[in-house]
């Protein structure tokens, strides 16, 4: 794309974004909504194969489907308090239909089907965009209107889209989908405790944005979408497989790491409200998503592969001095009590 | 890192003795029965043996390795006394540890370079199951004392120090507090395997590389011991017959994988299953939770780590020449080694719990405790301690005693790194049976 294309689609994106998160009028919010749809559009649609438009087209048919969903809740909850402003919504029906909507939105499951083949579709750039810029806007929308969600509801999407991500993710080789499902898993994370501490979402959302930004980045280092092509790292890099290990242990939620720090204060946040079992299966269908995490690190750091033999090129890309600067954020930062 | 590449075992060594001495002086003095806090959040040591054990092991493990990483390029090398030492410092902290969460996390956090230890320098192509199993048999049973220790949190107000265990108040019987003993209890049961959930040990012994099966068999253990003697005396006053279940299992799996030891034809597979038996002696030990029991436990698991980890450098020993863990292909080593073979005799007979070592003060009073409890245990006990000693020395006389076996010309004498190594292990094992008051534990 000509680059003043590409900027001023950014900047609609961005703009799109900011306008949902900071005004509190619902009809800027879905119009922020719709420029945000809008623009990312191209985006998706970088190469020109089918697979791409395709992909698009799903992105779009849901995203759609979400927003008039969200203008439905918006006009019930005019109707029945007589005003625009974002704050308490009154009618329960109107907050289970601006709940979907933004699950839809942000594909928690039963809304999840569309998440992994648009993520297998589009480039690793978009793709990165799509699963954590594309969170944002909706995540900010349901922690303002989070006094009023109907908990039931929440946690139920919550608990299945653990499950969903977990072992939707046991069978895939693509890397796009294993992320497409580790999203799907952490949002159903984020999720569950929106309603009794958001704060806490705040911070799963803020480490996990970080930590998926530096996974993709580092595979598209060496452009690799599959996890074969990720196992020849050892031969082009060897410094970022083991960074690869750490990244990924740590997108496990294994201790020290900091993707550990999420999980804790969420199950922390659940016991306080004296719900036991959920924060103990939720903990338990985690162990899924690491065990794809794991077997991804198997591949890649801890064993090699048959492959071509030890020859050693080098090249440069332009993201390597981004790449550099994540990971470490990742691997630290365990603040202990 | 910073040494120039033909002295880095050397330095390393150097500064884990260093530190091994340093631990010994500062935290070997709560045998007055006065606790010594330390710092800020890490207590006293009630489990100062145990540090004192893990420090020691660390330039231990380090002469261990040299000999099957001296092929390998620098960097490599390095990585893998990175991983060690990051182990160690896991450890170290896991066991001064002063509360409950901080202590979770750590015993979390020592699985990561375990991991990595095993996975990538074992030596055949199971070890990637074997990381497998052990990651997340140890997990599974860990995430519910997650929700455990928070729940206690929330319940009693603090975890800290440990010692406000001053504050807590007798669990009545009901069925959430049954899952909250379970919830507590189920991690260590899989740490130090209970015999249901054993199943991760022997493949993980077998698949590491010295180093790791030193300290996974040694140390990583007694983290499951160590767990269960805190969580034991904080939360259960009450709850004693949840723990009948699980004396069975212990008694039962005793006797069972001591008979497995009979049978077995690969040498670190047989020490694996050792470690079971000996591990189940302990949990028989802390869910009784008499003063006596539990002394027998800490000599126990200070026993067991040494003589345990001297069984695998022997056996190491063993696979460095012939590159198997058959036992039978190197049968009458005495006749061609015969200073290991002095070292093979001397840790088979701790092993079996010779009367004046430490081995046998720790059987001796889990034994006499068990006794206490119920009458019947002492059979099951008395036919472990045989086969104990059938399996020891049916260890001892497969690979010393008896003709060679025709194809062991070629073997290398002993380097004198090993047999410091033995020396080594073997050293504090006689000289604490000369002074066991230290080993005790707290409530000497």
């Amino acid at each position: 794309m000509k680059p003043p294309i590409l900027i001023i689609i950014m900047a609609t994106i961005m703009t799109g974004t900011m306008i949902v998160m900071l005004s509190s009028h619902w009809l800027l919010i879905w119009i922020g909504f719709e420029m945000n749809m809008l623009a990312i559009i191209p985006i998706l649609m970088k190469k020109y194969n089918p697979r791409a438009m395709e992909a698009s087209t799903k992105y779009f048919l849901t995203q759609a489907t979400a927003s008039m969903l969200l203008m439905m809740g918006v006009t019930i909850n005019l109707l029945y308090s007589g005003q625009w402003v974002i704050s308490k919504i009154s009618n329960p029906i109107a907050s289970i239909m601006m709940t979907t909507a933004l699950t839809m939105k942000l594909g928690l499951s039963p809304f999840h089907f569309w998440v992994p083949e648009v993520t297998q579709g589009i480039t690793l750039m978009s793709g990165m965009i799509l699963l954590t810029w594309q969170k944002i806007a909706p995540m900010s929308i349901l922690y303002q209107i989070s006094p009023s969600i109907n908990t039931n509801l929440l946690m139920l999407m919550a608990l299945t889209s653990v499950l969903v991500g977990g072992w939707g993710g046991l069978n895939q080789t693509q890397l796009r989908k294993i992320m497409a499902y580790s999203s799907i898993a952490h949002m159903g994370w984020m999720a569950a405790i929106i309603t009794y501490n958001p704060t806490m979402m705040v911070l799963n959302l803020t480490l996990y944005i970080l930590m998926t930004l530096s996974t993709f980045m580092l595979f598209m280092l060496n452009s690799s979408t599959t996890t074969l092509s990720l196992s020849h790292m050892w031969n082009k890099f060897p410094l970022i497989t083991s960074m690869i290990l750490i990244l990924m242990l740590s997108l496990g939620g294994l201790p020290p790491l900091s993707g550990f720090i999420p999980k804790w204060m969420i199950i922390q946040e659940l016991t306080k409200n004296n719900m036991i079992i959920i924060p103990t299966l939720m903990a338990i269908t985690a162990l899924l998503n690491l065990y794809f995490y794991l077997r991804l690190t198997y591949s890649t750091a801890l064993t090699m592969f048959p492959s071509t033999n030890n020859m050693k090129m080098k090249w440069q890309f332009e993201y390597t001095k981004k790449a550099t600067l994540l990971p470490p954020l990742i691997i630290t930062s365990t603040m202990l009590l | 890192w910073m040494s120039k590449p033909n002295m880095i075992w050397i330095n390393t060594t150097t500064y884990g003795l260093l530190i091994s001495l340093i631990s010994l002086f500062y935290l070997n003095q709560p045998n007055d029965n006065t606790l010594n806090p330390s710092l800020m959040f890490f207590s006293d040591s009630l489990s100062a043996p145990l540090l004192a054990l893990t420090t020691w092991l660390l330039p231990l493990m380090l002469m261990a390795s040299q000999h099957h990483l001296s092929k390998e390029p620098l960097t490599r090398k390095k990585l893998y006394i990175s991983m060690l030492i990051l182990l160690q410092l896991f450890l170290i902290m896991t066991f001064t540890a002063s509360e409950l969460i901080f202590f979770y996390i750590l015993f979390e956090a020592t699985l990561i370079p375990t991991l990595i230890i095993i996975t990538r320098w074992g030596n055949q192509t199971e070890r990637l199951n074997a990381g497998l199993y052990f990651l997340f048999y140890t997990l599974m049973g860990s995430l519910p004392l997650l929700v455990a220790l928070l729940y206690i949190h929330n319940f009693m107000g603090s975890l800290n120090f440990l010692m406000i265990q001053y504050w807590i108040q007798p669990l009545p019987n009901s069925w959430s507090n049954i899952f909250l003993w379970l919830a507590c209890m189920m991690a260590f049961m899989v740490k130090m395997p209970l015999y249901g959930l054993h199943l991760w040990l022997p493949k993980a012994h077998v698949e590491a590389p010295i180093a790791g099966s030193m300290v996974l068999a040694a140390v990583l253990l007694k983290l499951g011991g160590y767990g269960m003697m805190r969580i034991t005396t904080l939360l259960n006053p009450l709850t004693n017959f949840m723990a009948y279940p699980f004396m069975m299992l212990s008694l039962w799996g005793m006797i069972m994988t001591s008979s497995i030891c009979l049978r077995q034809t690969d040498l670190k597979s047989l020490i694996a299953y050792s470690s079971v038996s000996h591990m189940a002696l302990v949990i028989v030990a802390v869910l009784i939770q008499t003063p006596w029991s539990y002394m027998g436990a800490m000599a126990l698991m200070i026993a067991h780590g040494l003589t345990s980890s001297m069984l695998f450098c022997l056996a190491n020993s063993n696979y460095e020449r012939i590159h198997s863990r058959t036992m039978i292909l190197a049968r009458g080593l005495q006749t061609l080694l015969p200073l290991m073979a002095a070292w093979w005799l001397l840790a088979s007979l701790t092993n079996l719990a010779l009367p004046p070592t430490i081995n046998l003060i720790g059987e001796l009073f889990v034994v006499m405790s068990s006794f206490s409890w119920s009458n019947i245990t002492i059979i099951l006990m008395g036919i472990n301690i045989i086969i104990t000693a059938l399996y020891s020395l049916y260890m001892l006389i497969t690979t010393q005693r008896g003709k060679y076996s025709h194809h062991i010309k070629n073997i290398k004498p002993s380097f004198t790194r090993e047999n410091a190594l033995m020396t080594l292990h073997l050293l504090p094992l006689l000289l604490l049976s000369l002074n066991p008051k230290i080993i005790l534990g707290p409530i000497y």
